[in-house]
């Protein structure tokens, strides 16, 4: 190749400049065209400055719509699907690293599988159980539940209640969460954990002050990874919930473009931001940790 | 005689089918330091390892102050070990990271706060207390993985490889350190490494161990002025011993050691009447062999392969035959690679291994 500053080598950054910006262009118009058009008072289907400022779309979405309701529904199974995913893949994270069982790697392998189906495809079998689940759990509550049966089961139950839904989130994001976990512990040198009995910890101590503070950065990793995915997740909450009040934000989102009467642009535009900001502040708060240097305590 | 702080007798251990370490028998003396040395996979790591408990024993005993400790868990027997990686908790400070065995004794702070002074003065430690792991030299991760140890004021400190990951001039120094920590607290100490200088210079009495077992077991100048066998002779002592091959030829009153390259060395004043026309190994040590003028001193001629002029001394890498010999000469001798040296040996230092390689009395 010709020198440093040749002109051809200017010509060769110029374009992959150029490239790159158009790019850019290309991934933020959306966003662009949703943060404007959530503020417009005559939001269109097309990319425009807006006609005049206005609050009026976000403040719809919480005092017309069930905004607040959404939000909290889709925050509440989404969290929860994330602090199991984070408690069990610790532990089973840390068990497949130090495990020398013959069915780790197929296990590892199989679990995989479960990732890389298309959960499209076993909506069926997985209603059809969670059919038989919610029957039984409805079995076991309907006897002293009396009146409050319904309220009761949009906690418990398996097909229109909370804890099934976020049982299904959770499972399918805990594939990647144990790989990352098994991974991640494999890098933990047992030497750390060797050094805390010799300390005289006990397991639950050496778990607490020593294991998870070493694991926070692939736990903050699992987490946001699960977080991102579960919040994003529209086919199971669509599928699995169908009362009003369990409605998760995408559901509502999805409702509300569905609407017979004109579609109206600048609603959609402000549920769309505010689905957006959790997944952009969990990426930012987790940033920290993915970021955060664990080097230096044990040197090899 | 006072009871030794350990003792090991027929102590066993097997990975599956592999016999790792196959019936050891030591005792390590209070206040003493020992030092395990030998060759990687001699099993001298898992070795520390079952006395420090984080390995199990297969067989034999494991007696720590006249206690039999085989089942005791790690915590309760009273030994501390720094790790070859320290193992230090990078998420903790190094006061935390010294103090964390008190803290969870449940201890007051404001005694693991004067402990931790007291540790951290004694390793010069007092002014890093507030850093973390990551923001230390490898010296000072060092010195707080002793810092971790001492603090507990075990009755044993476990060493494995403790130098391995310092640059050669931070370990002479850090050698000298743990020399005059052992002198100040007296701990009886278990020191594990490969290198033999480390075993020479710091050990009151080296364990030379191969393949799972002791091949040796005495203080430093004794493993290296009368090896038992081959194994100890070649292992202790840098540069290593040469070892020849050959026979010893001779009658009833004299006998010469004759190399199968065909040079030979009479072995006056040893009485080797008995191993006349056996096969024989001889060692000598290259300091124990030096150039001399006139062919009349010498004890044979050989070509020189290779010259490491060092300045204070001079190898010379010389070979007769097959054989190959390395002549550690004093002073900078200015020979090339291709002439011919005539080489005295100092028949005193001669070492004679049988076809077994055990050494054969003199």
């Amino acid at each position: 190749m010709a020198g440093v500053n040749s002109p051809r080598q200017g010509a060769y950054t110029a374009l992959a400049y150029v490239t790159l910006i158009v790019i850019s262009i290309f991934c933020l118009l959306p966003f662009i065209w949703m943060a404007l058009a959530s503020v417009d008072s005559n939001a269109q289907l097309f990319l425009k400055w807006p006609d005049s400022w206005t609050f009026d779309n976000y403040i719809r979405v919480f005092a017309e719509e069930n905004g607040v309701r959404w939000f909290a529904n889709s925050l509440f199974t989404v969290l929860s699907a994330t602090i199991l995913v984070v408690i069990i893949s610790g532990l089973g994270g840390y068990a497949l690293s130090r495990s020398k069982a013959w069915w780790k790697q197929p296990f590892l392998y199989g679990i995989l599988l479960i990732r890389v189906l298309p959960s499209t495809a076993l909506l069926v079998p997985l209603y059809k159980i969670l059919l038989t689940a919610n029957n039984g759990m409805g079995a076991l509550v309907r006897p002293w539940a009396g009146e409050n049966y319904r309220a009761i089961m949009q906690m418990v139950g398996f097909i229109d209640g909370y804890l099934g839904l976020i049982i299904v989130l959770a499972t399918g994001q805990l594939p990647l969460a144990l790989w990352i976990m098994k991974v991640f512990f494999d890098g933990v040198p047992k030497d750390y954990e060797e050094a805390a009995i010799l300390d005289g910890a006990t397991l639950v101590q050496r778990i607490r002050r020593v294991l998870i503070p070493l694991a926070l950065p692939g736990l903050a990793a699992a987490g946001l990874f699960a977080f991102m995915s579960a919040w994003g997740d529209f086919l199971l909450p669509l599928i699995l919930l169908s009362s009003p009040e369990l409605q998760t934000l995408p559901i509502g989102l999805f409702r509300a473009f569905l609407r017979i009467n004109e579609i109206d642009y600048g609603l959609l535009a402000a549920i769309a931001t505010i689905y957006l900001i959790p997944a952009v502040i969990a990426f930012s708060f987790a940033r920290r940790f993915l970021v955060q240097t664990f080097s230096g305590g044990v040197k090899g | 005689m006072t009871t030794p702080m350990i003792q090991l007798s027929g102590v066993r251990k097997s990975f599956g089918a592999v016999g790792v370490i196959q019936g050891v028998d030591i005792e390590v003396e209070d206040g003493e330091f020992s030092v395990f040395v030998g060759p990687s996979g001699c099993g001298k790591s898992t070795l520390l390892r079952m006395i420090a408990g984080l390995e199990s024993i297969d067989g034999g005993d494991l007696i720590l102050n006249g206690q039999r400790i085989n089942d005791v868990p790690p915590d309760q027997r009273g030994i501390a070990m720094v790790f070859q990686s320290y193992a230090l908790y990078p998420h903790m400070t190094v006061a935390q990271n010294i103090g964390f065995s008190l803290d969870l004794k449940k201890v007051p702070k404001a005694e693991i706060a004067k402990e931790v002074r007291r540790v951290s003065e004694l390793l010069q430690l007092s002014d890093l207390l507030n850093r973390r792991p990551a923001e230390l030299s490898g010296g000072q991760r060092q010195r707080v993985a002793i810092g971790r140890a001492i603090i507990k004021r075990p009755r044993v400190i476990l060493f494995d490889e403790p130098l391995s990951n310092l640059d050669a001039a931070l370990r002479v120094q850090m050698r000298a350190e743990l020399q005059k920590l052992h002198q100040e607290l007296r701990p009886t100490i278990v020191y594990v490494t490969h290198d033999q200088v480390e075993a020479m210079t710091m050990a009151t009495r080296i364990v030379v161990l191969n393949k799972g077992r002791v091949e040796q077991w005495d203080t430093p100048i004794e493993l290296y002025n009368n090896p038992v066998n081959t194994f100890v002779a070649g292992f202790i002592g840098s540069p290593r011993m040469n070892l020849v091959a050959g026979s010893i030829v001779g009658n009833a009153s004299t006998q010469h050691f004759k190399a199968n390259a065909g040079w030979m060395v009479s072995m006056d004043g040893r009485s080797l009447a008995g191993v006349v026309g056996q096969q024989v190994t001889l060692g000598i040590r290259p300091e124990d062999i030096r150039p001399v003028a006139s062919a009349s001193e010498a004890d044979m001629q050989a070509s020189i392969a290779i010259v490491e002029r060092l300045g204070a001394e001079t190898y010379l890498n010389v070979r007769n035959g097959e054989d190959t010999l390395l002549v550690r000469a004093q002073g900078d001798l200015a020979m090339k690679s291709g002439e011919t040296v005539q080489l005295a040996m100092n028949h005193a230092a001669f070492h004679l291994f049988d076809q077994s390689n055990n050494v054969i009395a003199a």
